[in-house]
Formats: structure tokens, sequence, C-alpha cells
């Protein structure tokens, strides 16, 4: 029986790589059919939705959440959440606002102190989570609040507004390039570059393994709490980004600045197919995910249906990309490790 | 073990009562309006309608599984309850009706949940949007607050002399009821048993997907109840009612001592975290300290509050390190 | 076999270090309490002065609010009050009745507030106003029977004019319009937007105007700038957004910027100044107005502080002095209108900073 094993094993295995690369893609692909689905019904109903303007519109809508999505979809790869990604964004966007209001001659360094800013808050949550083995809900709830708190005091009662920022920060997000807008350019950059570097570099690789099977990657050796602490701060470092470019875009920074985005930055992620177990989805799916929701948001206003519907299809939406997710997950399960039971545990 | 009824209060118990008796000393010398047993009384209504939702959650988180989407079930109980009150309809048929709808809105949760087996946050996540936007298109944007003296009642009014609120009695009964269908039970046991391990559970026989189902619409039927608390205490009925209070619902029930993966908790531990955070809430509220700040130490608490096992676990840890070893043989 | 006692085999439940270190500790905590309810507590009350008074804003954090409360206390300075201010640090209406709830246990003689939810706070003001607080509501009303007296910035029909006044200064020759409001559940808003359709239809000078979609923000500056740029691409001849909101205006105004529409489409309607100085400045927008909510405070203190000494009567007709802010008449429902709008511009802007 061994002899008949070892003659099967390079061909499965064959088969195996090849169809699990084939359902990677099949799970971005899924988020883009819910895409084109939306596209073509809001097309449909609606001229002004087909036209290359409104899709910028859409885009740069979508710009920021984007970054945040694939912020979420990094925590969510190793089977924790971040909810505090709203108040890493406000934090690091009015710090970042005040020292360009006292300093007006700021120049690059601004994106590199909001940078660092991102870094250091994702650190404390992953030193929290990682190494103070707190629950990840539980302890980027605190930080939410806590971070919030933070700017608050910080900031005195006084917002930011756009007359004091530096000139350059404004303008640079309203730069076009061949007509697209050069904040859209810079978050599909920044999310490919994330993307590259979880699939390709060992580093990325690991947060994924981390989220697959946390069990086998202790056997296997790997400092899972080193894994973690990279994930959130990467995270941390990506919200930073994005509060400095929603200052940038919008101009007036208030102390409650991006306070919900926790929220739709995690249905950005599962609509992008981003697993909540952990393990499975791409930062590129979590983007378009994003990109689903400002479509969505953008055809509601286009076809003047009353605010409160669309909060309904996009909780539908979210519901309905989990089942999407979880139909394609229990597929590919199958086919790779045979008729089993077919159910994880919670 | 003494008994069957024997009962103990855990550590993380004694702690949370401790805490809430401290912040008490705290909040009567943070503010001399504090120490008063009228207000103390009446500051409880702050906490019941999340108390109401936090005990429905903590039967869901026990099972290893979380519900976001309470919040927007008592949005949707309290425009049920407002459309009834339109008709003139009297509360007490209306009561059952609602508890009932927004059961099976949390069986819907259930049944996504432990039916067609998609995690819990992504699907509550949704049917937080949903159940709102549907408390939007039952309600209309404008809101309803002409409600009928019946409705108002057990938000509302106070007994023995005008100082228990009525809402903190269904709160009571409420917590009692839940505390014993957890703990002396079978549906409870078998509760713990699911969240402390999924796989063992199916296998030794329980009925894994009817539980998970039962507790989202027990959850449910507490926003039902929350709902009615919250017509009576604000009067009116909104789609956005009560938006973003689950945040602090699960405040509660984490600092409650619940265990987030599933599996341990005690309805004792939820309903002293939510008198510590009530308490707080109040102290703070009474010395006026600014909304921000409140948040603030409330977020330190949590952490606090989560980090102390770990703490106390790595420096017994360390202790038993340092420490001279007993020579002798256990 | 025997063995040896340890801590695990004990029955630790009625003795040992741990249950008694939580007997003292509890002890302690019960003392403290014991000791500090001790201490009697002492209230002083005069009869035309060294009132109690009390105001919270929609959230804290806010400018606009921040300027409020420094009126309402350099008013309540003048007058030998006390003045508190507190609130939650976001528009949650149940956080601000709970702040409502908490100001009514430390007796205040006065509340001042701007409602989130008009029918929300209603309950505990009505209790307010039955142990004898004076309530007065300022920039966003309550419902009118839990409340003593309004302070509105300006009258609903003044605000919807001095509004599309600020668009006709931006586009003299009308064209397609678009309101954003905060949501449909804000009184004040749905008013202006109620009162500028109304004048769009029937005065002749806004005829030039045509209504074409209304939109909500709930006050937030990213879900503004969002609006804007979904209004701008549902109708391509859009000529001036108007924001009842001063969240939405100065966003609305940065997103026709970004979206290169400068001079194309304008943004206007109630703005803090500083958030719009820009926009001025450099002539992408023309005009937006506001009020000084420092005095609106400072009124409203001012005649919490009459009323309760007596000295003013809640009656359609009545007038008061209001210290350095003139003279004031109370209208129906006791609604005081402060009636004064400031409209900035290139040539007025530089005399603000706020």
């Amino acid at each position: 029986m061994s002899l008949l094993a070892e003659k099967n094993t390079p061909t499965v295995a064959v088969q195996r790589r090849g169809f699990s690369e084939f359902a990677l893609r099949l799970r971005v692909s899924g988020v883009l059919a819910f895409l084109f689905l939306v596209g073509l019904i809001f097309s449909l109903l609606t001229p002004q939705f087909f036209t290359v303007q409104n899709a910028t519109a859409i885009a740069s809508n979508a710009a920021i959440l984007s970054i945040v999505a694939a912020a979420q979809a990094i925590v969510l790869l190793t089977r924790n959440v971040d909810v505090s990604v709203g108040s890493m964004m406000g934090f690091t966007a009015y710090l970042t606002a005040d020292y360009a209001s006292r300093h007006p001659n700021v120049g690059a360094e601004l994106v590199l102190l909001a940078l660092v800013i991102g870094l250091g808050l994702g650190m404390i949550n992953g030193l929290l989570v990682a190494y103070g083995r707190v629950s990840s809900l539980i302890a980027t709830l605190a930080t939410m609040s806590l971070y919030r708190g933070f700017t608050y005091m910080y900031a005195h009662g006084q917002e930011v507004t756009s007359n004091k920022l530096p000139k350059w920060m404004l303008h640079s997000v309203d730069l076009r390039v061949w007509g697209i807008p050069a904040l859209v350019i810079v978050c599909i950059f920044v999310v490919v570059l994330v993307a590259i570097f979880l699939r390709h570099y060992p580093i990325g690789r690991r947060i994924y393994a981390v989220g697959s099977n946390p069990l086998a990657t202790v056997f296997y050796g790997l400092r899972i709490q080193r894994v973690v602490l990279l994930a959130y701060g990467l995270s941390g470092l990506l919200c930073g980004f994005a509060g400095l470019l929603y200052a940038a875009r919008v101009g007036t920074v208030t102390v409650i600045l991006a306070s919900g985005w926790e929220m739709s930055s995690l249905a950005a992620a599962v609509i992008g197919g981003v697993s909540v177990t952990g393990g499975s989805g791409t930062v590129i799916g979590a983007a378009l995910g994003a990109l689903v929701l400002a479509t969505i948001d953008n055809g509601l206003v286009l076809l003047g249906i009353p605010e409160f519907w669309r909060m309904f299809i996009q909780g539908s939406s979210i519901v309905a990309a989990a089942a999407v997710d979880v139909f394609i997950g229990a597929r590919i399960r199958k086919s790779l490790q045979g008729q089993r039971f077919g159910r994880r545990a919670a | 073990m003494k008994g069957r009824w024997a009962w103990k209060p855990s550590q993380w118990e004694m702690m949370l009562a401790i805490l809430t008796v401290a912040a008490g000393a705290w909040s009567a010398q943070l503010s001399p309006y504090y120490l008063n047993l009228d207000q103390i009384a009446d500051s409880t209504r702050q906490f019941i309608f999340p108390g109401l939702l936090a005990l429905g959650l903590m039967v869901v988180v026990v099972l290893g599984e979380i519900d976001i989407s309470l919040a927007s079930t008592l949005a949707v109980g309290t425009v049920l309850f407002s459309k009834f009150s339109e008709c003139h309809v009297q509360v007490w048929i209306a009561l059952p009706i609602v508890i009932g709808i927004c059961g099976l809105l949390g069986a819907l949760n259930g049944l996504l949940v432990a039916g067609l087996r998609l995690p819990s946050l992504a699907v509550t996540l949704g049917t937080m949007g949903a159940y709102r936007g549907l408390a939007f298109i039952i309600g209309s944007e404008r809101g309803y607050t002409d409600f009928d003296d019946s409705y108002l009642w057990v938000g509302s009014e106070r007994v023995l002399g005008d100082i228990l609120p009525i809402s903190f009695i269904l709160f009571a009964i409420a917590s009692l009821a839940v505390g014993f269908v957890m703990h002396y039970t079978v549906f409870g046991r078998r509760c713990f048993a699911v969240g402390r391990n999924n796989d063992a559970a199916w296998f030794s026989g329980i009925k894994v997907r009817t539980i998970k189902i039962r507790a989202y619409t027990l959850a449910g039927a507490l926003a039902a109840f929350a709902a009615l608390v919250w017509v009576g205490q604000y009067g009116s009925a909104r789609g956005d009612n009560a938006d973003g209070a689950i945040l602090f619902v699960v405040t509660a029930v984490v600092l409650g001592g619940v265990d987030i993966n599933g599996g341990k908790g005690t309805v004792l531990g939820v309903v002293l975290a939510l008198f510590l955070l009530g308490t707080i809430r109040n102290g703070m509220g009474l010395a006026n300290i600014a909304g921000p700040i409140q948040t603030v130490v409330l977020g330190g608490l949590l952490t606090v509050g989560v980090l102390l096992p770990a703490l106390s676990a790595s420096t017994s840890h360390f202790l038993h390190l340092l420490l001279p070893r007993r020579s002798t043989p256990k | 076999m025997k063995t040896i006692p340890s801590r695990k085999n004990l029955d630790t439940k009625n003795c040992g270090p741990k249950n008694l270190k939580m007997k003292i500790l509890t002890a302690f905590g019960l003392a403290l309490m014991i000791g500090i309810s001790a201490f009697p507590v002492e209230s002083v009350r005069a009869k035309d002065s060294g009132f109690k008074l009390m105001m919270t804003p929609k959230w804290t954090g806010f400018p606009y609010f921040e300027l409020a409360a420094k009126g309402g206390k350099a008013a309540a300075d003048e007058l030998g009050d006390t003045f508190t201010y507190a609130g939650a640090d976001h528009a949650d209406p149940t956080l601000q009745v709970e702040t409502l709830q908490n100001f009514l246990t430390q007796k205040p003689d006065g509340i001042l507030l701007a409602a989130i939810d008009l029918n929300a706070v209603a309950p505990v003001l009505k209790e307010a106003r039955k142990r004898g607080i004076v309530v007065t509501t300022f920039d966003a009303d309550a419902a009118v029977p839990a409340r003593d007296m309004f302070c509105n910035q300006m009258s609903y029909e003044q605000a919807a004019k001095t509004m599309l006044d600020c668009a006709l200064i931006d586009s003299p020759e009308g064209g397609e319009v678009a309101f954003v409001a905060a949501s449909p559940t804000a009184p004040n808003h749905t008013a202006h937007i109620k009162f500028m359709t109304q004048f769009i239809q029937n005065d002749p000078k806004y005829k030039v105007f045509k209504v074409v979609d209304t939109q909500y923000a709930q006050d937030d500056d990213s879900k503004s700038y969002d609006v804007a740029v979904n209004l701008m691409q549902a109708h391509p001849n859009l000529r001036v957004i108007i924001s009842s909101s001063a969240v939405s205006a100065p966003a609305g105004a940065r997103a026709i910027v970004a979206s290169g529409k400068a001079g194309k489409v304008f943004s206007t309607g109630f703005a803090l100044p500083n958030a719009i100085k820009s926009y001025i400045q450099d002539g992408s927008e023309k005009a937006f107005a506001l009020w000084d909510p420092y005095e609106l405070g400072y009124i409203a203190t001012y005649a919490t502080h009459l009323k309760l000494a007596g000295k003013l009567e809640v009656k359609e007709g009545v007038t008061f002095k209001a210290g350095k802010a003139g003279e004031y008449t109370i209208g129906k429902d006791g609604e005081i209108v402060y009636g004064k709008p400031l409209i900035f511009t290139k040539e007025t802007i530089d005399k603000y900073n706020f």
C-alpha cells in the first residue's frame, strides 16, 4: 500500500497546487463578480453611472477606505481583528495636521511622521494581543477608546482647518495624472505593494500561515507573537498613512475623524473575501470590497434612493459576501483534503 | 463540591465587586451628589437596556460566537412598538408580538451562523446594518414620540417610594432567569460545552446547530425587552436608536469575565461588570468629566482588566521561579 | 497513603490569606464610602445671583460649541453665576440624555443645551422643569414643552434666506442647487430645506434656482465630501451645493476643488470662518454664512439668568437686555431669535478668527 501511495503522491501534489492556485484566483473573482453585478445593475438603472467621471468619483471615494480595508485584512489574516483603525487614523491625522499647522515649512517628513505614529499605535495593539495575550477584539476595543480619548485631550477642543495645512499636502491629492486622481494612484500603489509583500516575501506568507493553522505554525517553529506584532504594526502603519491622506483630502481635521471606519473596513474586507477566521483572503480583495461599498453608495445617490436603504443593502451584501466566501472555502477544503467532516472547529 | 446548588463567587467576580465598591467610593469623593440612594437607583437606568442586551450577548459569546447586531434588533423593536402604539394596541398585546419578531431576527442570525456555518462576526456585521436599515424602513426617518402611557410604564416609572425603577426590576428578573438557565439547566451546560469544544460537543451528541439558533433567538428576544425599556426611558422610537451601543455591551460582557472564545463566564460576572461600568460612568458624569476622558478611563480599565490574568499569571510564574522550591514531594 | 496537606487539598473556602485580603479590601471600601458620605453637602442659593448653570453641547471638541460655551461662561462671570460645561465626545442622543441626567443630580438652577434629538431629551428635561430648573435650548431645539426658552440663532426662514443669498452671491444667474443636511431627523436642517424650497418656488428673487436633490451626511466630513462628489456626478449641471451643516459646507468646498470644478460648482451654507477661509481667499468659493456662537451662548445664558432672577417673564413680546449683546424680544413658544447672520466674503472674512 505504501508503494501505491508513493506512486500517487507526485501527481496528487501537482493536482493540488494547480487547484489551489485556481481557488485563490476564485476568491478574488468572487468580489470582482459582485462588483460587476452591482455595476451592471446601476448602469441599467441610470445613465449617469457608467461614465469615466463617475468611475473616478467612485474610485476617489473608495481610495482611502481601500488602504484601511487592506490594513484590516492583514490583521484578519492572522485570525485577529482590529477595531481601532478609525481611532488610529484620527490620532495620526490630528497629530500630523497639528504639527503641520505649527511648522508651516514642513515637507515630506510629514509623511514620515504619520507613518511613525501609525506604526507606534499599531505596535501597542500588537504588544497587547501578541504578548499580553489579550483577545484581539477586547484589546483593540480598549485602544480604540484610548486613542480617541488621547486625540481629544491633545486637541483641547480645536480642529485643524484646511487653511492651516501645508499647500503641497492639499494639492498633492488633487493632482490628476492622465485624468486619474493622484489619490487613487497612490492608494492602488500602496495596496499592490502590500499584496506583493504578503504573497512573495516569507515574512508576509507567515502571516497567512499563522491564520491558517496556528497550532501547526507552533510546531513548525514560527514565533506567532512576532508575526502578530508585525501584522498589527503594518496595520497601524497603513492606518497612519490613511489618516494623513484623509486629512489632505477633506481638509478639516477634527477629533472625531474617521470614527466608524472600523466597521466600514471590516465590511470591505469581508465583502472582499477575507475570511474572518483567518488564513485566507487577499488585500486586493479587501480593496475591491471598499470599491464595492463606494459603488453602492454612489449608485444610491445617483438613483436618489433614501439613505437607510443603503444600510440595508450594505448589510445584506456583507452577509451575502460571507456566504459566498464560506462556500468557496468549503469547496477548496473538500478538494484539498478529501471528504472529511467539512466543518471547522469554532 | 458541596452540593448541586453550592455556589462560590469566582476570583474575577470578587474583584469586580470590590472594584465597584471602590468606584463608588471614588465617585463619592469626586462629586458630593453621588451618594444618594435616589440618584444611584436612577443612574442604574443608564445601563438597563445595554444590560438586557449584554445578557443575551453573554449566552451567544459563551457558545463561542458573537452578535454585534443586537443594538439594531433593539431599534427594530422600538419602531415596532411605535407602530403598535399608533394603532392604540395595548402594550401587553404588542409585547409578545415584538418579542416574537425580534426573536425571529435573532433566529435568522442563528440560522446563518449555525445552519450555513458562516462566521458570526461577518454575519452579525451584515445583519447589524441590515436590521438597522429595516428599522428605518419600518419607522420612517422622522421617528415617533407619541407613545401611549402603557408603553412608557416599564421604562419610566418607579416603585417602592418612587426610588426603584421598574426597568431595574425587569433587569433583575431577566438576570436571574438567564443565570438560572445558563448555570443550572441542561441547555446552559450544553452551551458551555459547545463553547469549550465545538467538535467534542458535536461528537457527544449535542445538537450544536439547534443550540446556537436558540441562543441567538434568546438574544433577539431579550433585545425586544430592551426595546420596551428604551421606549419608556427615552419616549422616542426611531431607526437610529441605540446606534453604537453595542460597544458598551461587548465591553460589559468581556469585563464580566466571559471568555470571548467561549466556554467560560458567568451571568453574575456580566451583571457586576455592568454595575462597575455604570458606577464609573455615573461618577465621572456627575463630576462633569469630559466624555472623551471617560472613554479613556473605560478603555484603560478594560485593558487593565484583561491584562490582569496575563500579568498575574506571569508574575506568579516569575515568583515561582524566584522563590525556593519545596523539597518535599507532593 | 497519607498525603501532606498542600494548598490544593485544603479547604481554603473560609480561611487563608486570599479570602482575608478581599474581606479587608471590602471593609476598607465600605468604610471609605461611609466616611465620605458623612460629610454634609451644602448648597448656596442666592436670590438674584450665584446661580448654578450647566451647559451641554451636541458634542464636545467642536469649536462652534466650545465658543458658545466661552460666551456662556463670560455671561455667567459677568452675572456672578457659576458655569459648567460638559458633554460626550460624539453626537449620541443616549449619551446626551445621560449627561442631562447627571446634570439633574447636581441640582443646577439652569440647564442650557443644544439638543441632538429633540424628543429623546424631552423626558429628562420635563423632569428638570418640574423641579424648577430653567431649561434653555440654543442652536438646536428640544420639544417645546420640555424647555422654557429656545435661543435660535435665526428664524428658520431667515436662515433659509441667508443661505440662498449666499448662493446668489456664488451664482447670480441661478442654476441647479442641491441641499446637504445632517440627517432627516435634524429639525433645524429639515426646516431650512423646507423654507429654502418654498422661497425658491415663490420668491421672485430666488426663482432662478432649481432644486434637484437633497442628501444627508450625518455631520461627518468624509461622508460630506463623498456626498458632494456623488452629487456632482449625479447632476452634471449642478451649480450650488447648500449645506445647513457647518461640517458639510467646507468638505463640499474641498470636494469641488479636488474634482477640478472650482468656479463651476459652488459650496455654500453655514460654516466656521476658519474652515473656509482658504477657499474664500483663493477665490474658489465666494460666500458662506454663520453667526457668532459666542454671542449665542452669551445671550442664552443671560436669558436663563434673568428668568431665574425673576426679571424675565417668558411671554411673547417681552423684551430683555442681554448684557453687551443688545436687546432681544421673545417670540412665539419662548423662542428668542438672535437673528444676526454673518456673511463671510472676501471682504469680510479676515475679521473673523474662529
